[in-house]
């Protein structure tokens, strides 16, 4: 009798396929980051200056998985970290002549801080009393930007300065790098890569070390979390100002890619959006954020896009069709509700669910095979 | 900082303890020692304010009355996260687990007091905190090895079998490198093999690392065979302390647990 | 001296119908565990369909207020079945962002369905513009009937949960699920009534906040909004707190509004986030509202 010659593959559960597939994002990040580099040649600007919203977004949504995806800290009020960094960005940058290379740091600095002053209120207050003050603390913000004219512009809003450094002028569309030439979203594209780049490098390396674990032990059980040592208080305020500094970079490159603000864009539903991306990509993982981002950024542009080749959607109300606008907005809510009711862990949970199908089919095939060569035996 | 005692001073030591929310006492008059690399065991019928007792020895409840010494020390000025680095441990009757982390990041976690690295070197990896994750890992699988399961490390805390996660919570424990060890009902709600398993690792645990083990338990069985000594509650009152053999023969003890004799047999 | 009466009363009306919102997100917190974000654009569509009804359709007011509320209160009741049901046992911040989504999903419908143009006559002008007018201080009929409405539905609300069999199945439900279950309390049933109930109240509510001279537009649903400080201050389980709240948050709301051009340095339209600093005044001494509960963990 002989022995089969094919290996059967442990079953494993769909949960431990799910733990290979957050892992194996690091083996995707060398070709992900390899597309990412050379995807701006073979796009028009349409689809350029899509992406650099998506990759903001992406920043933006990291720093709210940090907080609320890893330590369980619901909190609407990333717009107003957003708004924050916008303005540090004008004042130092327009008002004051810095160069970009200082206040793009700067802006999440500015809003870290901020980020720590607001987050003993966690502490506190709980789960949704929090989300409550978190939405308050979005429309005091915006108050505060309508009436700080000489900051903001008032309701009319103001320019945000366009970096330039190291011989590149973010506000013209005729840079050359080695002889390539470059426009302005070109520019800004790689400026948001490079930094989201650095920003999910460090994420990634805080899941594996004593920090990220804690945050967690904290989402998960914050009796237990103690009881090992974990200060709470530390922990919480650390998220807050961890997540408040990637909110006040993404609104800086937000702002400067824009040109323009107004206080009145730093609202509920730019918190929302943020919300949603973390949530279509993955509640508490480390790429979940640039798949949201891709999704509810990439939205309304697609839309746009092709307003024209799908019926019934026109580009603004009264022509007897569906706004652009209010679709997308139809569009947001029910995936949301569609992604939380199917697979409240997102993109990266469908990609889990995916790759556990794929083992438990190849498992089942090889055990065939196996049974099959017992037969001939 | 951890903390280390003249010879001679108890592990713990507990004296005139009282737990009272308003008019409803939990215990009251509650006094018993812990010598280093003892295991003690804390007894009594449902109600009788054992895992109130343990709330308050983790300082999750402040006593009304009473103090308690760690190693000497009045833990009245600890907090409930200053426990660990003290060197001591507890586990929870609900399963203090993190459900979204692996086996093993759970263990990890009870290395936290141990480990240096804050959010600024944790986020840029190389150096420091590169540096000491490696022994930690070593540390956790370890504890995990100990434990019987190292070879579920990756695996979902959420998924796993109750008795498989009471082993992954002590293991946790072991992994704080605790002297005092505070295991809240170990055995509850386990088949009869489970126990036994359970029972033996943590008699391999008082054994082969020494420490000072208070443990809360309903499983008689497993009381007699592992404590050294043991204190009797009921109705929030100590009843009787001393050895299992002194204990199995006390009359209060027998009658707390198994109610007044009978008028028919008192009289027969 | 008038002035500070008038802006009390108009404080009152206006609290009236936070109240009403605001009792609305109690009850479904309640049922649910959860602040309903959809609350605001279930009163959107209510008062739309009334306005349709009643403007473009010509049906009689009484017909289509009364037709109006029992279809959202349908509403109510279908999205707790078919949505809600299939979360049970998810996190409350993943049903809260559902309510969020469903919140924009409907509020981005009501536009393309009925267009974006404002209908100054809310749901039809059903008060009209009068008012009476005592010592100098104007009553609009709009803040009478919002104020009397509201008391008629409150007083509605607390017998039926007082007196009511569904009503005491309701309060032991939102106290512990389980036991409710294990009495045999039919739970999915009674969440669903505390849906449509919200669906219905928040209906009501919309028809006093689009009469004149608010009128009805795409963003009325907005005020839903204003009504978390409400149920913040409240406590989030608490009815009565609901009530106090509402009245709280409107009383705040048309003080600060007629008084802040006294203090410069507050801003421009204070009184739009003046609730929320309250609210968060609150909080700061008492971290579940007035009324709320902490939640019980068992160690």
């Amino acid at each position: 009798m002989a022995t089969p010659s094919v290996a059967a593959e442990p079953v494993r559960s769909g949960v431990r396929g799910r733990v290979r597939a957050i892992r194996l994002g690091t083996w995707l990040t060398l070709p992900v980051l390899a597309v990412g580099l050379v995807l701006p040649f073979f796009l028009d600007d349409f689809w350029i200056s899509t992406l650099v919203f998506v990759l903001i977004g992406a920043i933006g949504g990291l720093g709210l998985n940090v907080l609320t995806g890893y330590t369980g800290q619901v909190s609407l009020g990333q717009a107003f970290f957003l708004g924050v960094g916008a303005y540090t960005a004008a004042v130092l940058g327009q008002d004051h002549g810095v160069n970009a290379l200082l206040w793009i740091p700067a802006a999440g600095l500015v809003a870290a801080l901020l980020g720590g002053l607001i987050g003993p209120t966690a502490l506190r207050l709980r789960g949704l009393y929090l989300a409550i003050v978190t939405i308050g603390l979005v429309f005091i913000g915006q108050h505060i930007f309508v009436n700080l004219e000489s900051v903001s512009g008032g309701s009319q809003g103001r320019a945000i300065p366009q970096p330039a450094f190291l011989g590149l002028d973010f506000s013209s569309d005729q840079n050359s790098i080695l002889g390539i030439g470059f426009n302005r979203d070109g520019l800004y594209y790689y400026l948001s890569l490079f930094i989201l780049a650095l920003a999910m490098i460090f994420v990634r390396n805080l899941t594996r070390t004593r920090t990220g674990r804690a945050l967690q032990a904290v989402r998960d059980r914050e009796v237990a979390a103690a009881l090992m040592g974990v200060d709470l208080a530390r922990a919480k305020v650390g998220a807050f100002v961890i997540s408040s500094f990637l909110a006040g970079v993404a609104g800086a490159l937000y702002g400067a890619f824009l040109t323009h603000v107004d206080p009145l864009q730093f609202n509920l539903l730019l918190s929302i959006q943020y919300v949603a991306i973390i949530i279509v990509g993955g509640v508490g993982t480390v790429w979940g954020a640039l798949l949201g981002a891709i999704f509810i950024e990439g939205l309304q542009p697609v839309l746009e896009r092709y307003s024209d080749s799908i019926p019934l959607l026109q580009h603004s109300a009264g022509e007897g069709g569906i706004a652009v606008g209010d679709a997308t907005d139809i569009i947001f809510g029910v995936l949301i509700v569609l992604f939380l009711v199917v697979e409240p862990r997102g993109l990266i949970g469908i990609g889990a669910r995916a790759r556990a199908l794929a083992i438990r089919t190849r498992v089942a095939r090889s055990r065939q095979a196996a049974s099959g060569l017992e037969e001939k035996a | 900082m951890s903390i280390t005692a003249k010879p001679g001073t108890p592990l713990l030591e507990v004296r005139g303890l009282e737990l009272r929310f308003g008019a409803l006492t939990a215990f009251t008059d509650v006094g018993f020692h812990v010598d280093e690399g003892e295991l003690f065991a804390v007894i009594g019928p449902n109600g009788a304010g054992k895992t109130s007792l343990f709330n308050v020895l983790s300082r999750i409840y402040r006593p009304t009355r009473g103090t308690v010494h760690y190693r000497g020390v009045d833990m009245a000025t600890m907090k409930v996260a200053g426990l660990a680095e003290a060197g001591i441990a507890r586990t929870l009757q609900n399963l203090g687990l993190f459900a979204n982390l692996t086996v093993l990041d759970n263990v990890l976690i009870g290395r936290h007091h141990l480990l240096r690295s804050g959010p600024l070197r944790g986020g840029i990896w190389v150096g420091p905190a590169r540096a000491e994750e490696r022994p930690a890992r070593a540390a956790a699988m370890e504890a995990l090895k100990f434990a019987g399961i190292a070879d579920r490390a990756g695996e979902w805390v959420a998924t796993l079998p109750y008795g498989v996660r009471k082993r992954v919570e002590l293991a946790r424990a072991l992994a704080m490198e605790p002297s005092l060890l505070l295991l809240d009902e170990p055995v509850a709600g386990m088949s009869a093999a489970e126990r036994k398993e359970v029972t033996t690792l943590v008699e391999r645990i008082h054994r082969e690392r020494g420490l000072g083990i208070v443990l809360v338990e309903h499983d008689m069985g497993m009381v007699m065979q592992v404590a050294q000594r043991i204190l009797v509650l009921d109705f929030g009152r100590a009843i009787a302390l001393g050895t299992p053999e002194a204990i199995q023969r006390d009359d209060g003890v027998i009658r707390a647990y198994l109610g007044e004799p009978l008028g028919l047999e008192a009289a027969g | 001296m008038t002035k500070l009466v008038q802006l009390l009363f108009e404080g009152v009306s206006v609290g009236c119908l936070y109240a009403l919102v605001a009792l609305g997100f109690v009850a479904i917190y309640r049922a649910s565990r959860v602040i309903n974000f959809a609350q605001g654009s279930l009163l959107l569509l209510g008062a739309y369909l009334i306005s349709y009804m009643v403007i473009d359709k010509s049906v009689p007011w009484f017909l289509a207020a009364a037709i109006g509320v029992a279809a959202m209160v349908m509403v109510g009741v279908l999205f707790q079945v078919f949505v809600l049901r299939r979360v049970t046992g998810q996190p409350v911040f993943t049903v809260v962002m559902i309510t969020i989504g469903l919140n924009i999903a409907i509020t981005a419908l009501v536009p393309a369905i009925f267009g974006v143009n404002q209908r100054p006559d809310g749901t039809g002008d059903p008060i009209g513009t009068g008012e009476l007018t005592v010592g100098g201080v104007v009553f609009t009929w709009v803040n009478i009937w919002s104020i009397i409405v509201t008391a008629i539905v409150l007083a509605g609300f607390f017998c039926f949960d007082r007196f009511s069999r569904y009503g005491l199945a309701t309060r032991a439900t939102s106290v512990d699920e389980e036991a409710a279950l294990a009495v045999g309390i039919p739970v999915r049933r009674v969440n669903a009534l505390s849906w449509g109930l919200a669906a219905g109240i928040a209906t009501i509510a919309g028809i006093f906040l689009t009469a004149f001279p608010r009128g009805l537009d795409p963003t009325t649903g907005d005020i839903a909004l204003a009504a978390f400080p409400a149920i913040i201050i409240g406590g989030l389980e608490s009815p009565l707190g609901a009530v106090i709240g509402g009245l709280t948050i409107g009383i705040v709301e048309l003080l600060t509004q007629g008084y802040e051009s006294n203090i410069p340095a507050l801003g421009h339209n204070f009184y739009t986030i003046a609730p929320y600093v309250v609210m968060i005044a609150v909080l700061l001494i008492r971290p579940y509202g007035l009324f709320g509960q902490r939640p019980v963990e068992r160690i």
